[in-house]
């Protein structure tokens, strides 16, 4: 599982840094997305996936493999 | 369009946790519906969860309307009763609205207050037990001991508006949002941006680490955000930071008691179970019973519902956040839904601000609630408990509890 973030995109509401926060966090001077890690480790896809659904601007998207 | 057998809002419910039976009824009507607003005009109410997510991410809808005058209203009181902001530079405000806040409401920033809030809620608990050691029998009202002060108090340090103020700018909060209030709302808007001028006057002299005093600073590059409009966003995010909160903490309070096993069942795992409780609360929980307002910026077709360049649009995530063809047995209580995609923080653009603050909050508070008590119970049937209403932001005047 890979995650894609688009920032321009991004609202910068940070709900997947809160609810997936070793995947996502956000950028401190715009609050915008930042992967942390863009293929999360299979302990965290759930809550990756969850984050990803969430999304409220679409910005995230996520590639199965 | 005809008002003829629309449903007028807001809609009767049962008690502070039930929907209102009607939302089952209206989503088999359709994704999109003919109602009547609290003040008597026209509205479509979006229903389905599909259409909600829809709209909200439809940059066609947006908050102000091309013609404001001729705008239908929602209500009487002086927040989400019509168009607000400027229809031609709406978009643009906007964005620059959550450029600012955004960093000062982010996940990193919000888990860094989680000790803040620990210490908060540790003192308003000790002073919940010791009400109650002094008179056992009488029961304990957790609205008034907990779940009001301490969102309050969180907000207060965050905007850096002074705690003490509490009561003055609890009862504008109130007033401004009573959907009949009328001149009084309107007065009581007044009061609170004034009193958010001034305040903001103090951040000008004398800037500190909180929203109110970066709002002042990037109104030094920004001349065309107003003093107006600063005393506005900031006496609504005071309004949105407690009210919401308050009111999630009351209704997540009465749904774990409701159940005695539900209650058990949490209070066996407190901390390994809240954050997927807390969801499922977000998710069960109204804190306002007509929909967030949008009007329509052009002509648009919603799953093959035509809205009007102008119409007003009321989305409900309380119908989305109960639709059955995404949500199994939505009304039930299921912690364990994987993913539990609710949009109570609304989504697109305009999604909460706040949402992160919340989520800290609540994730907080709810352990330590059900690790001092957990044998907490309810003083009081939960159909005897009186829900608000008549207010914007929904709502209970007490949560009774004992133990």
């Amino acid at each position: 599982m890979k995650v894609l973030a688009d920032k321009d995109m991004c609202v910068g509401a940070g709900q997947c840094a809160m609810l997936a926060e070793r995947v996502f966090t956000q950028d401190e001077d715009d609050g915008t997305v930042v992967v942390l890690q863009p293929v999360p480790p299979p302990a965290d896809e759930e809550d990756a996936r969850q984050a990803v659904l969430v999304c409220p601007s679409g910005a995230l998207t996520l590639a199965e493999s | 369009m005809t008002t003829a057998e629309a449903p007028q809002l807001p809609f009767d419910r049962p008690d502070a946790l039930a929907a209102a039976p009607i939302f089952t009824r209206l989503r088999a009507q359709g994704p999109v519906v003919r109602v009547i607003t609290p003040a008597g005009d026209p509205a479509w109410l979006v229903t389905s969860y599909d259409a909600v997510r829809e709209v909200f991410r439809d940059r066609r809808f947006g908050r102000s309307h091309p013609a404001p005058e001729q705008a239908a209203r929602i209500s009487h009181a002086a927040i989400q009763d019509g168009p607000s902001g400027n229809f031609e530079t709406e978009e643009a405000d906007h964005k620059r609205m959550r450029r600012m806040l955004a960093p000062a409401f982010s996940a990193p920033r919000m888990r860094a207050l989680d000790k803040r809030v620990t210490e908060i809620a540790t003192e308003l608990l000790d002073a919940m037990e010791a009400q109650h050691a002094a008179d056992p029998d009488q029961p304990v009202d957790l609205y008034t001991a907990l779940a009001f002060p301490l969102p309050v108090l969180v907000i207060c340090e965050l905007l850096g508006v002074p705690y003490e103020d509490r009561e003055m700018f609890a009862d504008l909060s109130e007033r401004i949002a009573i959907f009949d209030g009328g001149a009084d709302a309107r007065q009581a808007m007044a009061d609170f941006n004034a009193y958010m001028r001034r305040l903001a006057e103090v951040k000008r002299a004398d800037p500190k680490p909180d929203v109110i005093s970066d709002m002042v600073q990037v109104q030094r590059e920004a001349p065309d955000f107003t003093d107006d409009d600063l005393a506005n966003l900031a006496a609504g995010l005071l309004f949105a930071g407690h009210e919401t909160t308050a009111t999630r903490l009351c209704l997540g309070t009465l749904l774990l008691l409701t159940d005695l096993d539900r209650r058990d069942a949490f209070a066996a795992d407190p901390d390994g179970q809240v954050n997927d409780a807390v969801e499922e609360i977000l998710r069960l929980t109204v804190t306002g019973g007509v929909g967030l307002l949008r009007y329509a910026h052009e002509d648009v077709e919603v799953e093959g519902v035509h809205i009007a360049r102008g119409d007003a649009v009321l989305v409900s995530i309380e119908s989305a956040n109960r639709d059955e063809s995404v949500f199994d047995s939505p009304d039930e209580y299921d912690p364990h839904r994987t993913p539990n995609v609710h949009v109570a923080f609304g989504h697109g653009a305009h999604v909460c601000i706040g949402a992160n603050l919340a989520r800290t909050e609540l994730r907080t508070v709810f352990p330590m609630i059900f690790k001092r008590f957990p044998g907490l119970t309810l003083a009081k049937p939960l159909d005897q408990i009186a829900v608000r209403k008549n207010r914007v932001a929904g709502g209970v005047d007490e949560v009774p509890v004992t133990w």
